[in-house]
């Protein structure tokens, strides 16, 4: 078949190379950013094992072939697929409009981005708007269940397969998409559109849950004076519970953890729904971004002014240059208040950050991490790369005005680093 | 003993008293069927707001007579005294600026220049808490303001955040408002606070007022138990606002936390002033300045109009001449809007506690009657209390109706635009049709049968009305400085200093000396018999109260 991918999130790129492996012609349309301009310049905006590879085969075959994002698909086209971040819904509708415009084409849209619940069925409605009598027309959802470093089996050996639809017409055409991926047996799983949006949020829903009540456990370890990671490992030791996202940390940030994902859509959202815990979530974790500046502030007695802190890490996670949501963006509003100076290192999110806040001179963006730490009254630790995984203690020390060092994800042994001459705050940690 | 209605014998007085003898039969529905031109004749409007006199029991001629009351008591050059600086609060040799407060920027004298230094210093604290950067002890953001205040320091605040609530800073923190004494209210809202991020403001002009600082204590235990006795708790969890600073240091108010008033405020003239904190904290500095500048206008229309067309000196002088000339010594103020609940409370403070006096500025007893009681709730409430005495008892009272013309207008009430704007109406049906019954009595009525004693209204209630465009800040900082101006000018013609409040000074020095003897638990016989009785009751409750318990 022919396919257009609509999308610049690791589930478009994986969709393009899954899909065309199997002999579809795809088109993958990368709406202008980062990850457009990353492909543009022959740079992997993901590291994912495998994908580059793949991508780089498909291309050569002649299977999957780079469109413009402001163009609408061929009339060969059978399904299109929108694989957004959650801030383009206004392009989605965009796209689905332009569609719609075709009276007498049938088309298939597949939404596999996160966008609120109730979008794919208002999608559907727009999509449908204007079209000539007879003409088949669907949009359904297949909410991305991606394990991250494992993204390429994920796809193409799924456990299931959940696709929210409302029409035998639709379901024809995506059983027959995805058959090679779902010949063992059969692990489509159909649901409505909206079941199959909420069932995602209420996974997110669960692992920020998950990490909110982790983090208030930390938080009272603290008070308790109780190590939060062997309280950690005994929780995980259960299997009722399981050890995935069982992390304290200073806050997660991201698109799929906005207050606009974690909502029902607008139309529902005027009945008066909403969920409470989740509202409690998500409000913890914006006060958890804070929990390495309250620690600071408590350490130097409330003054902060004119102290130099050091932020390793501003990315929302570890293989991203992204900043939405980043906990580092509340601490440095915080910090500045006070009239911090901040010096940051970031493996890949550095040019966002500039492009983020501009020129001023409280905000330093250094290339090194040592170099960012000199002169620093304080380190702290906000996103787990691995390049600080195991820091050179005796280097830090002669750089740093004050060897106080804030562990915002408990990657550091807490002995290990007092041992090595610096004060140690972790999330939770004794 | 002193007539209330009594007047001097001086000529204007005596042409009033005359003339009021001439209208003393005619009927306000009389007075309306003889003029149909009657509110063209007897309305004023300055900036946003519409004060209506002709359903006071007055005339042209009225109006006339009481303008030359004014210049016969030297009203204009009182206005320039007052608005020169000089010293007309001459019991405490002090000037009575408030109007230099809402002065916009820049001016150049040393005056304007303090005011917009502690605007500027309270625009950085408004920012900050605003931006949800002021932190508590442990670091956590603000969330909570409590305001520790009373009388003037509480009064008008509260009020104007009330008044004002629709058009909140989408920013806004909570703010809540602690004043009294017995500590009910401030014990209350404790419990629903959490220390680690509330933050406290102690606004006392002297920081001496006895009740505030009994309440900052209180305060200052509860979040002591919570977070520690660091001095940084007090650093990071109180600002003061005072003219004090000596005393805000004492007590542990970090310098950058203090806010500055002057001498030269009074305490229920002060809501322009740093006192106004909360306002800002509600409406953000742009809406405050907006407050400031409706009160600027009014100041200067005080300064400017000729008396005939002077809003708050026609106020003035129609109460003049309903106390004075008419004899009716009661005020209702009558909002009919919600959110001025607390502008009766205020305005009785702003008038009793200004022209409540006895004494001219010469030291003698004055010759006539000055501040009529005044009080008041919100109007279409008060329609299902004490209305009944308005229309059918025997004590006459004068009204100010005061409304809002548009409401619920914008955007931000769309959901339930349409049900808000008929209650909207509703209201200010209500309002036209009490004043309007008040003046008319049955001749307001539809033409019938003859009805019973009991069922009659005999109506010639003299009432203002004020209208205002609207709600907002611009509006009300004009309103309140109309009521201010009127206080002034009352004062002028009664040669009263409405600055003053000996009158409250003496209670607080004698309760004093009886805390010791309730403390002591025995009046022992020291004071008159009635405080002698009941202090001893008191100690005989507490003596019952542990024996119950064993």
């Amino acid at each position: 078949m022919h396919l257009d991918i609509y999308g610049d999130t690791l589930t478009a790129l994986v969709t393009a190379a899954t899909l065309s492996s199997t002999g579809h012609q795809v088109t993958l349309r990368v709406p202008a950013g980062q990850v457009a301009d990353d492909l543009d310049a022959g740079r992997m905006p993901y590291q994912e094992p495998g994908l580059e590879a793949m991508l780089d085969q498909q291309q050569q075959a002649g299977r999957l072939l780079a469109g413009s994002a402001d163009e609408m698909p061929g009339d060969r086209v059978e399904a299109v697929f929108l694989a957004l971040s959650p801030a383009a819904l206004p392009f989605a509708e965009s796209v689905i409009d332009q569609l719609a415009l075709r009276r007498e084409h049938s088309w298939l849209v597949v939404n596999q981005s996160n966008f609120p619940v109730g979008t794919t069925e208002s999608l559907q409605q727009r999509l449908r708007d204007g079209a000539d009598a007879g003409v088949d027309r669907a949009v359904i959802v297949m909410p991305e269940m991606l394990q991250e470093g494992a993204a390429l089996q994920s796809f193409m050996r799924p456990s299931s397969i959940l696709v929210g639809c409302d029409s035998d017409w639709a379901e024809v055409h995506i059983r027959e998409i995805l058959r090679p991926f779902n010949r063992l047996r059969d692990v489509m799983r159909l649901l409505r559109p909206r079941e199959a949006e909420f069932t995602k949020l209420a996974i997110n829903g669960m692992l920020a849950t998950r990490l909110g009540f982790m983090n208030d456990m930390a938080s009272l370890a603290d008070a308790l004076q109780v190590d939060i990671e062997q309280v950690r490992m005994g929780m995980g030791a259960d299997p009722r519970i399981g050890e995935a996202y069982l992390y304290p940390g200073c806050g997660f940030g991201g698109l799929n953890f906005s207050r606009n994902v974690m909502s029902l859509a607008d139309t529902l959202e005027s009945s008066g729904v909403g969920s409470e815990l989740l509202e409690q979530v998500l409000l913890i974790n914006e006060r958890q971004k804070e929990v390495l500046f309250r620690k600071l502030w408590q350490h130097y007695r409330t003054d902060l002014h004119g102290k130099t802190v050091t932020l390793w890490g501003a990315a929302f996670k570890p293989g991203t240059g992204r900043i939405d949501n980043a906990p580092a963006l509340k601490l440095l509003d915080a910090l500045w208040a006070q009239g911090v100076t901040v010096r940051v290192h970031d493996p890949k999110a550095l040019p966002t950050l500039r492009a983020h806040y501009g020129e001023r001179a409280d905000l330093l963006l250094c290339d090194d991490p040592y170099e960012a730490a000199r002169g620093a009254d304080a380190l702290m630790l906000v996103t787990e790369w691995k390049d600080y995984w195991s820091p050179d203690y005796p280097r830090l020390r002669s750089l740093m005005a004050q060897p106080l060092l804030l562990d915002g994800r408990n990657i550091l042994d807490p002995d290990f680093v007092r041992s090595s001459g610096f004060v140690y705050y972790g999330i939770g940690r004794q | 003993m002193r007539s209330r209605t009594g007047v001097p014998a001086d000529t204007v007085w005596q042409q009033l008293t005359e003339h009021a003898a001439s209208l003393q039969d005619i009927h306000l529905a009389q007075m309306f069927a003889d003029q149909p031109d009657r509110f063209a004749r007897l309305s004023r409007r300055a900036g946003p707001l519409l004060l209506d006199l002709s359903k006071q029991r007055l005339d042209g001629r009225t109006l006339d007579l009481l303008g030359k009351l004014a210049d016969s008591r030297d009203l204009r050059g009182w206005i320039n005294r007052l608005f020169a600086g000089e010293p007309i609060n001459h019991t405490e040799q002090r000037a009575a600026m408030h109007w230099a407060l809402r002065v916009p920027a820049p001016q150049p004298s040393p005056v304007q220049q303090q005011v917009q230094e502690q605007l500027d210093r309270m625009s950085r604290l408004v920012e900050r808490i605003h931006a949800r950067q002021w932190r508590g002890v442990t670091g956590e953001v603000i969330t909570d303001v409590v305001n520790i205040g009373v009388g003037g320091s509480d009064l008008g605040p509260m009020m104007v955040c009330r008044a004002l609530e629709d058009a909140s800073d989408e920013r806004a923190v909570r703010t809540h408002f602690v004043s009294s004494m017995d500590g009910s209210q401030v014990s209350g809202l404790l419990r629903r606070l959490r220390p680690h991020s509330t933050l406290f403001i102690i606004s006392s002009k002297s920081f001496t007022t006895i009740d505030t600082l009994y309440n900052a204590g209180t305060a200052r235990a509860w979040l002591q138990r919570t977070l520690g006795d660091d001095p940084a708790v007090t650093g990071c969890h109180f600002i003061g606002v005072s003219s004090a600073t000596d005393k805000m240091d004492q007590w542990g108010i970090p310098r950058p936390n203090q806010l500055a008033l002057w001498d030269w405020v009074g305490g229920r003239f002060s809501l322009w002033s740093a006192i106004g904190l909360p306002i800002a904290l509600r409406l953000g500095m742009q809406g405050f300045r907006d407050l400031l500048a409706g009160a600027h206008q009014m100041d200067e229309h005080f300064r400017s109009a000729p008396w005939r067309d002077n809003v708050p000196v026609l106020m003035a002088l129609t109460g003049v001449w309903n106390t004075n000339i008419l004899g009716i010594h009661a005020h209702a103020v009558l909002p009919y809007d919600g959110r001025l609940k607390y502008l009766p409370a205020f305005l009785s403070q702003l008038e009793m506690e200004s022209n409540g006096k006895s004494v001219t500025r010469d030291g003698e007893p004055v010759a006539t009657g000055t501040c009529p009681v005044l009080w008041g709730e919100v109007g279409p409430n008060a329609q299902h209390a004490f209305y009944q005495l308005l229309h059918q008892g025997t004590e006459p009272v004068t009204c100010d109706f005061i409304a809002p013309a548009r409401r619920y207008h914008e955007g931000r009430h769309d959901a339930a635009a349409a049900e808000l704007l008929a209650q909207h109406e509703l209201a200010l049906a209500n309002c036209f049709a009490q004043s309007r019954l008040l003046a008319f009595g049955e001749a307001a009525l539809p033409p019938g049968d003859q009805l019973p004693m009991h069922m009659r209204y005999h109506g010639n209630q003299p009432s203002s009305t004020l209208l205002l465009d609207e709600l907002g800040p611009f509006a009300l900082g004009a309103l309140l400085a109309a009521y201010e101006h009127k206080v002034f000018a009352q004062a002028v013609i009664w040669q009263i200093n409405p600055f003053d409040q000996w009158g409250v000074e003496m209670g607080k020095r004698i309760a004093t000396e009886t805390l010791e003897l309730i403390k002591r638990g025995t009046a022992g016989g020291d004071m008159d018999s009635s405080t002698n009785g009941l202090i001893d009751a008191v100690a005989g409750a507490v003596d019952r109260r542990r024996s119950f318990r064993g």
